[in-house]
């Protein structure tokens, strides 16, 4: 598996999804090897819970983002090969077009077949192609789905995506949705005592939003509704929890509603503080404008939230409207206000949302399902 | 009811965050590679004055570490810093 993100070097879902199904690999009686990039601190191999992470350091530099991403594939190769010198791989899988020249090498070089899970395109992330590291990007993603065997995504609206963008044939595209650990959101966790670290009282309804402060995430649609859902809801507060170079914007924005003391920016917290967070909110809003699939709204099902999702690409599907969940239009401050007050008026019904919530990713969502299918798509190929 | 809001808020990349990226990109990630100020400057193409402006905001923020080395400064980002340009992408 070639990724150039897995914990705990976490940017975003592709961490989250890799450690997931490889462990869940594991557990089906697979060898599984990461390759990955280092963090300062963190040793260059290790095993985690079976599945074997090798880190790669990356020599040499350039202020570039892509050129960066294109010097540390030449570094995630060569610990490829030499790795390669002692496993017999069967197949390669990469996600995303960051790790996509190490492991088309890598294909190339052990003539072995390679797949790709594509978790979002260049021109969903930017919303357009409006320079010529995007136009670049969008090659190397084109590349990447012309080399492998076999395309994965995740969400159908994704499926649709990348056919009609890089001219895929439908059967060459696999749908496999993210997965979530359930065991890791059956905590009991302290009400007050997970509030009082936030300044915030048992009685206060607590509106949560989590993400990477960054546009896609659409968090500033949230925050010009905050001033509706405090009218109608006076005590209500809102935990913005994430990071990323919006979060001065956002929060200058949060200033200018007038209710900015009722708005909290954590900034990055621990996954554990996180899953306490969830499991004591009244609502989980994502608010996304672009969302391959929406793996927080997951978490936000998994822990007992009802969640208050915008019906964008995958969250439309993970979201059944009032029956797993609330859709509110994208973009659409009134319609964030109204999907909160609509769980927040009746907790009768949330109770109901979040137990169907609950039940579905059980259903459909553990990583054991996720593993299996991905099995069956590396055994199709490999023949 | 979103008249009374900030609506003309910069969405481009505040200025200390894309040096920050940069210092990460180039590789300033631990003590042992971290750079002066002249160096970060030639790869940035950004005025030293500048360098140094934003470094210092960017080292207040604890986003950048600064470690003298017989006299000279020398800077790369923290694990905090880090995860604030890892943020940006994917």
């Amino acid at each position: 598996m070639a990724t150039w993100e897995f914990p705990p070097r976490i940017v975003g879902g592709i961490a989250r999804h890799c450690e997931g199904l490889a462990k869940a690999l594991i557990r089906s009686g697979h060898e599984v090897h990461v390759i990955t990039l280092d963090l300062p601190g963190i040793p260059y191999y290790a095993e985690l819970d079976g599945v074997k992470v090798h880190r790669t350091a990356v020599q040499l530099g350039h202020p570039d983002f892509l050129t960066w991403a294109l010097l540390f594939n030449h570094f995630m190769e060569k610990k490829m090969a030499a790795i390669s010198q002692e496993i017999d791989f069967d197949i390669i899988h990469v996600h995303d077009w960051l790790a996509a020249f190490a492991g088309i090498s890598f294909k190339h070089y052990l003539r072995k077949p390679m797949i790709t899970t594509i978790h979002a395109t260049e021109i969903g992330r930017a919303q357009g192609l409006h320079s010529p590291s995007s136009l670049a990007i969008d090659g190397v993603e084109w590349w990447s789905t012309y080399e492998a065997s076999k395309v994965i995504v995740t969400s159908s609206s994704m499926k649709d995506e990348v056919c009609e963008h890089f001219r895929l044939p439908p059967e060459k595209v696999e749908i496999i949705p993210n997965g979530i650990d359930l065991s890791k959101y059956d905590i009991s966790v302290d009400r007050q005592m997970v509030r009082n670290r936030y300044g915030i009282n048992t009685n206060e309804k607590l509106v949560l939003c989590l993400g990477r402060l960054v546009p896609q995430k659409g968090m500033e649609y949230l925050i010009r509704a905050t001033p509706t859902i405090r009218q109608r809801f006076p005590g209500t507060r809102f935990v913005i929890v994430g990071d990323g170079w919006l979060r001065g914007h956002l929060e200058s924005l949060a200033r200018s509603t007038k209710c900015s003391d009722s708005i909290t920016f954590t900034g990055f917290i621990p996954d554990g503080e996180v899953v306490a967070l969830l499991r004591q909110a009244d609502v989980l809003v994502v608010p996304s404008v672009y969302e391959p699939f929406g793996i927080v709204a997951l978490e936000g099902m998994a822990a007992g939230v009802p969640v208050v999702a915008s019906q964008v690409g995958g969250l439309g599907e993970v979201i059944e409207h009032d029956r797993t969940g609330i859709s509110v239009h994208p973009r659409n401050p009134d319609s964030i206000a109204w999907g909160v007050a609509r769980v927040l008026s009746d907790p009768k019904h949330s109770a109901w949302l979040t137990e169907n919530a609950r039940e579905l990713v059980q259903k459909t969502y553990s990583w054991d399902a996720i593993a299996t299918r991905t099995v069956e798509v590396c055994e199709g190929v490999i023949g | 009811m979103n008249s009374s809001f900030d609506t003309s808020y910069d969405r481009t990349m505040p200025e200390e965050f894309r040096l920050l990226c940069m210092l990460h990109n180039i590789g300033a990630t631990t003590s042992e590679k971290s750079l002066p100020i002249d160096r970060i400057s030639e790869w940035t193409r950004m005025e030293t004055s500048v360098v140094q402006l934003q470094l210092q905001k960017l080292v207040e923020l604890d986003f950048v570490h600064c470690t003298e080395t017989e006299g000279i400064s020398k800077y790369h980002i923290t694990l905090n810093g880090i995860r604030k340009v890892l943020s940006t992408y994917s």
